[in-house]
């Protein structure tokens, strides 16, 4: 993690000396946690690619505002949260009124009643708990970083991932007791 | 403590220092309430954890296009650019600082670098003639003196 994040710097200093192809190599290194996150977050893998592109354009757009490389994966992952709420807010007054849209699973995962289970009970968090979720146990950011990227209070952060954990446990704890997952 | 002062969710995802952390593993040894919660949280993170990552359908690159390429005036920056540009100044500065020459003056440099040539030539010859003389002096006493002409 440690040489990820200074191989990370050397990258960020290139590309904001105008190296493209240093800013590729970063991309390529992040490309797949931005989409995933993406993905889980709007339920659309070609709105997720559109996104994840859009993520990275406006991040190389603002580099040179990075004060601090260190904070990058914070950085890049507040504005994949600003994209991706953005358009949210503009699809929300259509997808209220349309039929509930048929959202893509993606490829089957093992074991698939698990996988399903799991995606199942995120489905069901509201979008804020969702995302709170998303980026505590999938990309391990820590409370202060959750807060800075979704712009609200520490307090808040985690009030939000407290909730999303407690219905998640009581979806799918039990299940797994059973095995019935 | 009572049961309520551990944050079990923190303790969980790893969020407590290393004092919060021995506090709670000590009160949970002793209280089945708490160890039913901490088991059933990581339950729910160990399913949660099964799902994978999504692999983006094609990969994000770019390429240098006008939106990426430095401004105009960070090229004067790069070290190539610039010393480029010094040699060429130079180049300039010298051609305008020096007066050009006319007809008459070109043609007196090169009557001078003609005169010094010959008269190099000139100098050469005149120490391969001598040379050549000696050679020949020493010839023909090396000759005198194997017919015995000569006598030491």
């Amino acid at each position: 993690m440690i040489f990820r994040e200074v191989e990370d710097r050397d990258l960020i200093a290139k590309a904001k000396g105008g190296d493209v192809e240093a800013y590729n190599l970063l991309v390529s290194r992040w490309e797949r946690r931005i989409f995933s996150y993406l993905f889980r977050v709007v339920s659309n893998r070609e709105d997720a690619m559109d996104l994840s592109q859009d993520v990275f354009l406006k991040a190389y757009q603002n580099l040179t505002k990075l004060d601090d490389p260190g904070r990058f994966s914070a950085w890049l992952f507040r504005i994949a949260h600003n994209e991706a709420f953005s358009m949210l807010r503009k699809r929300r007054p259509e997808s209220e009124m349309a039929e509930p849209i048929q959202r893509d699973r993606g490829p089957a995962m093992l074991p698939m009643e698990l996988s399903l289970a799991v995606e199942s009970a995120l489905k069901r968090l509201s979008e804020d708990q969702r995302e709170a979720v998303l980026l505590k146990v999938y990309q391990g950011f820590k409370f202060e970083e959750m807060a800075e990227v979704l712009g609200c209070p520490v307090s808040t952060a985690k009030s939000r991932l407290y909730t999303a954990l407690e219905l998640l446990k009581t979806t799918l704890a039990p299940s797994l007791l059973r095995g019935e997952a | 403590m009572s049961c309520s002062n551990y944050d079990w969710k923190a303790y969980a995802l790893g969020e407590l220092d290393a004092n919060d952390r021995r506090q709670a593993e000590a009160h949970a040894a002793a209280c089945s309430e708490c160890r039913e919660e901490l088991a059933g949280l990581r339950l729910t993170l160990a399913a949660l954890s099964t799902l994978r990552e999504e692999e983006p359908p094609r990969r994000i690159a770019f390429v240098s296009d006008k939106v990426f390429e430095p401004r105009w005036w960070q090229a004067f920056l790069k070290p190539s650019f610039a010393g480029a540009l010094v040699i060429a100044l130079a180049i300039l500065v010298h051609a305008f600082a020096r007066p050009a020459m006319d007809q008459k003056q070109i043609e007196t440099v090169v009557a001078r670098a003609v005169a010094d040539t010959q008269q190099r030539y000139a100098k050469q010859l005149e120490t391969v003639l001598a040379n050549y003389e000696e050679i020949q002096k020493q010839d023909r006493l090396v000759y005198a003196r194997n017919t015995g002409l000569v006598h030491e």
